[in-house]
């Protein structure tokens, strides 16, 4: 972009239309590769969940009046009991399952999906490493050293923000000259390496005999299990406020995830050479 | 970029003489930005009108212009200097490999901006809808039925789609299979329970007086019948400790003794075009306790691994009825479902067998 010696004006000949600047935020495979997260991770966490429901990991001494040992069972029993309108749910031991999952008692199909959805998972982990690269984006979601010290005044900016607009107060945006602020940089470098260690347990123990050096990097067969369970609470806990904060920042943000373009361009480095 | 084109387009018009299109183009384009959007289906036509046009809806930065063009703009861009100019990197500092680069702002035509986003947010909404659709097909009938979807979605195509998948995992856990790789073993202190995990109706042990191995497909053209003691007089015993793992995600590590599956097949060698055994027990019950005889198909290299035993010990005790007494397969690089208990028959093929959980929409090879 730096050689562009002739780049014509076309403001100059149509006045009524000036030219936006925009800038290409995000590359398509890149695009497409998060768009397509959304289905393969639901369908991974549902299918996950009822094959939890199989045997899960978090167990109990038998219960004594119903014999149950699920701890998940147990949260639904309590929700049953606490939530109102839910005293006539006629299997609470299954809450949880019928509500966060495919289904209790469908481990074959729930596996059969599961196994689709994990090779589809890592197909697109592929192609998004794959637009990291060709878009050059890899270099956005690196940790820099000053990353601690900016996370803190975004988590201040975002804890104030809603007291500062009650007392109708200035509160203003920390200002960064990075593509992501460092609360966004620790959260979209996370998430991938999220994604590569729930494939690597999924793997240990999916293979714990072929790959049973993979299992062994993450404490074992057992441990292996816990941690791809935990795993999974990352992105459940990412999305949220993942979703919150798009809506919350705008059009723009959303629009350069769909059709890759921004308009923010006012980064200070653009503005000192372009002006 | 795209304005200079655009510009272009309105160049070209007033030099050339103009066609029936393109006056009508000129107009689209110099209204303001506000009536396009009324009207959407304004500037795609136009912008298929005419070849230069098209060109300005394809986003590549300055390197894609038309080799003839520079020329005719050099002069208008001397006399026009944009407030808005973009030439954001002309002073690019040497940087780390690793620096974050800013991203070189374009100039782009709202109107192309806007059908873009337009033409994106459809295509990526078409793309939602035939990922909930097909998503929707893909889940199993009873899930469906739970959100309120009662017709029958099952079909054929979805069957064998997901047992494609169930394909493509079994042949990846082939690969990745080793006859030369051991499993893991453990020391006695590790032994962990393990439950009886006949599901709910143990076979009474009135069989096991009577229990005899039956043995075809062999080489010799013979179905041979062994007993026990003929089993446990022939063959050495080996011991070994390892993890049990069940497809329902438990595991169990125990200590099992018995004779190597390997040394059978020496003694008594299959067909020669065999590929798979199918290894039976005939005595499984179902849940209600009536007879269900179990069967798995097994393929050859697993069995000939060193580790693949017929165990009749089971933590320094003969098997007792709930783990399979008086003999059962143990494939500890297969799922605890293959390790079929109180086997009674083993009949080498040469084609894939009949497996009783692959019936059940569970995977056929199951290696671990």
């Amino acid at each position: 972009m730096a050689a562009l010696p002739h780049e014509p004006k076309a403001t100059s000949t149509l006045p009524a239309q000036p030219a936006v600047l925009v800038v290409k935020k995000h590359h398509s495979l890149v695009r497409w590769s998060h768009w397509l997260n959304v289905p393969i991770l639901l369908g991974l966490i549902l299918s996950g969940i009822s094959i939890y429901w199989a045997s899960p990991i978090y167990q109990q001494t038998p219960d004594r009046n119903t014999g149950n040992t699920d701890v998940a069972a147990d949260i639904g029993i309590w929700i049953r009991a606490h939530v109102p309108g839910l005293h006539h749910y006629s299997s609470p031991p299954d809450w949880i399952y019928n509500h966060m999952s495919l289904g209790p008692g469908m481990l074959g199909l729930a596996l059969r999906l599961h196994w689709l959805c994990a090779y589809l998972f890592m197909l697109n982990g592929m192609v998004y490493v794959a637009g990291l690269v060709m878009g050059g984006g890899w270099r956005s979601l690196l940790p820099r050293r000053t990353d601690l010290l900016d996370a803190l005044r975004m988590f201040r900016y975002y804890v104030g923000f809603p007291f500062a607009k009650l007392a109708r107060r200035e509160w203003p945006h920390p200002v960064f000259n990075t593509k992501y602020n460092a609360l966004q940089r620790a959260a979209y470098f996370s998430v991938p390496v999220a994604g590569f260690l729930s494939v690597a347990t999924g793997w240990a123990i999916h293979k714990p005999m072929q790959l049973h050096w993979l299992a062994a990097l993450f404490g074992g067969y057992n441990a292996a299990r816990v941690w791809h369970f935990w795993l999974m609470w990352i992105y459940i806990q990412f999305v949220v406020p993942h979703v919150i904060l798009v809506f919350a920042d705008g059009w723009d943000t959303l629009r350069s995830m769909i059709v890759g373009w921004s308009t923010r361009v006012e980064r200070p480095e653009v503005i000192a050479n372009g002006g | 970029m795209e304005d200079k084109k655009n510009g272009d387009d309105s160049l070209q018009t007033n030099d050339k003489p103009s066609t029936d299109i393109k006056p009508k183009k000129d107009i689209a384009e110099s209204r303001p930005a506000a009536p396009e959007d009324a009207s959407p289906s304004v500037p795609i036509a136009t912008e298929a009108e005419t070849p230069a046009a098209v060109g300005a809806t394809k986003q590549e930065a300055a390197a894609d212009r038309p080799p003839s063009l520079p020329a005719r703009y050099e002069p208008r861009r001397d006399e026009d200097a944009s407030p808005v100019a973009a030439k954001s990197v002309s002073v690019e500092k040497p940087q780390s490999f690793f620096a974050e680069r800013p991203l070189p702002p374009i100039e782009m035509a709202p109107r192309v901006l806007r059908y873009q986003s337009r033409r994106d947010f459809l295509v990526f909404g078409a793309g939602a809808l035939a990922a909930l659709a097909g998503a929707g097909l893909l889940l199993p009938q009873e899930t469906l039925a739970r959100i309120g979807i009662n017709r029958n979605m099952d079909s054929p195509a979805k069957e064998w789609f997901l047992n494609r998948a169930l394909r493509i995992d079994d042949d990846v856990a082939e690969a990745l299979y080793s006859v030369n790789r051991s499993v893991p073993t453990y020391t006695k202190s590790q032994i962990t329970p393990l439950k009886n995990n006949y599901n709910g109706s143990t076979p009474d042990p009135a069989y096991i007086s009577g229990w005899k191995l039956t043995l075809s497909g062999l080489a010799s053209g013979l179905s041979i019948s062994l007993d026990i003691r003929n089993l446990l007089t022939r063959f050495p015993a080996h011991e070994q400790i390892t993890r049990l793992v069940c497809v329902e995600g438990w595991s169990a590590i125990a200590w099992w003794a018995g004779l190597r599956f390997d040394d059978l097949l020496h003694a008594y060698p299959p067909m020669s075009q065999a590929k798979w055994a199918l290894v039976e027990s005939s005595v499984n019950l179902d849940a209600s306790g009536n007879p269900d005889p179990y069967f798995m198909a097994l393929d050859l290299p697993t069995l000939r691994h060193p580790q693949t035993l017929l165990a009749t010990y089971f933590n320094g005790q003969p098997l007792t009825v709930d783990h399979g007494a008086p003999l059962r397969l143990l494939v500890p690089m297969k799922l605890g479902l293959k390790n079929v208990k109180a086997v009674t028959r083993i009949t080498y093929m040469a084609e894939e067998p009949r497996d009783y959980w692959a019936e059940r929409g569970y995977s056929l090879y199951d290696g671990i």
